[in-house]
C-alpha cells in the first residue's frame, strides 16, 4: 500500500520515486542569556561552578526554600549530574542563593531579570 | 516588545536596564494575581504564589514569536496563555520548548542515522529516507504537555522548572508508525519496553543521558509515531528536528526529540529518567513524607482553561456573557466540560473534535449577568469518567497538575 502511495506522489512530482518528505540540513543560533546574576556573597563561586551547564535564569526563579534545600540541590548536581563543582565552593554557592532569595522575599513579583 | 526580532543588542540593553533598575530598588510590584499579566517592558507575571513570578517575554529565539523565558540555555520556553484563546492548534512559533541537556544546534540530514537495536532480530541503522519509507504516513492531532506543567502553582511550592500553565501545546504531527520502524529490525520475543535516545547528551562524563522508554504495548499502538512534521512544516530544531517520538495522551517526557536510537528492552528500564525521576507517588503524600512508593508518570489527566477572560476582568451587569476556553481529555477523549463555581454548574458547548488527544474549544452563554462571578472554573471530564478535581493533590515534583483553574469576574 505504502509503496503505491509513494509512487503516486513520485509521479505527480515528475516521475521521481523519492518519498514525499524532504529532510534538509538545519542550523540555528540560540541567543545568549541576558540575565545577570545579581550581586551577593558567593556570586563568583556560582559563576565558576554553575553557569557552564546552565544559564542563570532558572536558578533565580526558584521559590523560597530553606538553606538545606539549596545544599541538597547543589549535592544533586554533583552526585547525580556529575557537575564538576569545587567542594570548597559549596558553602559559597549556598550562601549566594540564600541571600538572593532573601532579597527576592522583599519583592514577591521579582523576576530573574529583575533581581 | 521594543526589541523586535532583529537586534540582540537592543534586547540586551533593555533587560540589563531592567535588572539595574530593579537592583536599585526601582521595582515596586503589585501582589501576584492568578492570571497572567503583561506588565510592560517585555515582562509577564505568571501569578506564581509567593514569587518570583515575573519572567522576560521575548521573540529572540529562532523561529519563535513572543515566549516566556524560564531558561535560555538549555532552552526552556513557555507559551503565554493568551495564545490558547486563538485556536486549538498551537502555532509552531508559540509552542513551548523544553530541553533537559544542551541541544545540538545543527543537523546534517544526510548523515543522520537512527539505530534500532536491543532485543531485535537484526539491528539496523536507518537514514531519514529509510524512516520516511518505513510505512504509511500518518497524521495525529495530539497535545504535548510537560509533566511539570503548572509546577509553579504547587502549594507548598517545589523546586524545578517554575512553569505556569503554558508548558503545553497541540499540534498536527506527521510521521510513520513506530511499529513500522521497529519492523525494519524485527522485534524479538520477550520485548517488554522500547527506549529512545536523542542527540542531546550531557556535557559531563557520567551524568545520565536523557533516555526514556515506553511499554511495548504502547509502542505498538497505531498512533504512536516517529514524526518529522509539525503543523504541516518540518519539525523546528527547537522541537527536535529531524525526528521526534509522539505518544498521544502521554506526557511529553516520552516524546524524545532529535531521535537517534531506538532500543528494545526485555525487562524493566533502570535508567535515571525512568527509574529515578519523572515519577509520582502511588498514594497521596504530604511534604513531610519520605520513602513512599512511586511509579513513572505516564498518561495525562483531563484539563480545561477559561481563555476568554482574565482573572479580575470586569463584565457587564444585566448583559449576556460569552465565556470560552479550551479543554482536553488527556489519555481519553474529552466527554464534557462544565462551568462550576459561584453556585453554578452549567454544561458547556463543545467545539469541533479534531482528534481524541487534541484540544477542543468549549463555550458557554450566560443569558444575563446578575452579579459577580467569584471563583468560577471550567471542569473537564473524559470518556473514562475522570473529572478534574476541586483540590490539587500535592506531589514533591509538582507533576500532573489538573485542578480546576478558577478566575473571578467582577460585574458592574
Amino acid at each position: 500500500m505504502k509503496h503505491w502511495a509513494i509512487i503516486l506522489v513520485g509521479l505527480l512530482a515528475g516521475c521521481d520515486s523519492r518519498p514525499d518528505v524532504v529532510f534538509a540540513d538545519a542550523a540555528i543560533t540560540l541567543p545568549d542569556d541576558l540575565t545577570e546574576l545579581p550581586p551577593g556573597p558567593g556570586r563568583q563561586a556560582v559563576v565558576e561552578n554553575c553557569t557552564a551547564c546552565h544559564s542563570p535564569s532558572t536558578m533565580l526563579q526558584q521559590p523560597q526554600v530553606p538553606r538545606a534545600k539549596w545544599e541538597s540541590i547543589v549535592g544533586k548536581m554533583i552526585e547525580t549530574y556529575k557537575a564538576p563543582v569545587d567542594e570548597k565552593a559549596i558553602p559559597d554557592i549556598v550562601d549566594y542563593f540564600v541571600a538572593v532569595q532573601a532579597a527576592q522575599a522583599t519583592n514577591p513579583g521579582g523576576s530573574a531579570a529583575g533581581q | 516588545m521594543a526589541d523586535g526580532n532583529d537586534a540582540n543588542g537592543t534586547a540586551r540593553s533593555r533587560l540589563t536596564r531592567r535588572a539595574l533598575l530593579a537592583g536599585a530598588g526601582g521595582g515596586v510590584l503589585a501582589a501576584p494575581v492568578l492570571a497572567q499579566r503583561l506588565i510592560g517592558d517585555g515582562m509577564i507575571d505568571l501569578g506564581l504564589p509567593g514569587g518570583p513570578s515575573e519572567r522576560p517575554l521575548t521573540p529572540r529565539f529562532p523561529g519563535k514569536g513572543e515566549m516566556v523565558v524560564h531558561r535560555v540555555r538549555p532552552p526552556v520556553l513557555e507559551t503565554p496563555m493568551a495564545v490558547f484563546d486563538q485556536g486549538t492548534i498551537t502555532p509552531n512559533d508559540r509552542f513551548f520548548v523544553r530541553w533537559n541537556w544542551d541541544m545540538p544546534t545543527q543537523i546534517n540530514a544526510a548523515a543522520h542515522r537512527v539505530a534500532v537495536g536491543g532485543a531485535v532480530r537484526q539491528p539496523v541503522s536507518l537514514t531519514l529516507d529509510d524512516i520516511a519509507n518505513a510505512g504509511d504516513h500518518v497524521d495525529v492531532v495530539a497535545i504535548n504537555q510537560c509533566a511539570g506543567n503548572g509546577r509553579g502553582f504547587s502549594q507548598p511550592r517545589v523546586t524545578g522548572g517554575q512553569w505556569g500553565n503554558g508548558a503545553m501545546g497541540c499540534a498536527r504531527w506527521t510521521g510513520v508508525r513506530l511499529k513500522d520502524v521497529l519492523a525494519k529490525a524485527g522485534v524479538a520475543d520477550g520485548a517488554a519496553r522500547v527506549r529512545f535516545a536523542g542527540l542531546d547528551v550531557p556535557m559531563v562524563d557520567g551524568a545520565p543521558q536523557f533516555i526514556k522508554s515506553i511499554p511495548i504495548d504502547i509502542a505498538m499502538r497505531d498512533d504512536v509515531l516517529v514524526a518529522w512534521g509539525m503543523n504541516g512544516e518540518s519539525l523546528p530544531l527547537l522541537h527536535g528536528y529531524p525526528l521526534r517520538i509522539v505518544v498521544p495522551g502521554w506526557f511529553s517526557t516520552y516524546w524524545v526529540k532529535m531521535l537517534s536510537t531506538i532500543e528494545v528492552l526485555t525487562g524493566d528500564d533502570d535508567s535515571y529518567y525512568v527509574a529515578k525521576t519523572y515519577r509520582v507517588p502511588t498514594a497521596p503524600v504530604t511534604p513531610q513524607d519520605k520513602g513512599f512508593e512511586t511509579v513513572p508518570i505516564t498518561a495525562m489527566p483531563p484539563r480545561s482553561f477559561i481563555t476568554s477572560h482574565a482573572d479580575g476582568a470586569v463584565i457587564a451587569l444585566g448583559q449576556p456573557l460569552e465565556l470560552r476556553g479550551i479543554a482536553m481529555g488527556g489519555d481519553a477523549a474529552l466527554a464534557k466540560v462544565d462551568l462550576v463555581g459561584a453556585g453554578l454548574e452549567l454544561p458547556c458547548e463543545l467545539g469541533p473534535d479534531e482528534g481524541t488527544y487534541g484540544f477542543r474549544r468549549w463555550s458557554l452563554r450566560i443569558p444575563e449577568v446578575t452579579g459577580d462571578l467569584a471563583q468560577i472554573g471550567a471542569r473537564a471530564t473524559n470518556a473514562n469518567g475522570i473529572t478534574q478535581p476541586a483540590e490539587q493533590a500535592w506531589n514533591p515534583s509538582g507533576y500532573a497538575r489538573n485542578v480546576i483553574e478558577r478566575i473571578s469576574l467582577r460585574a458592574q
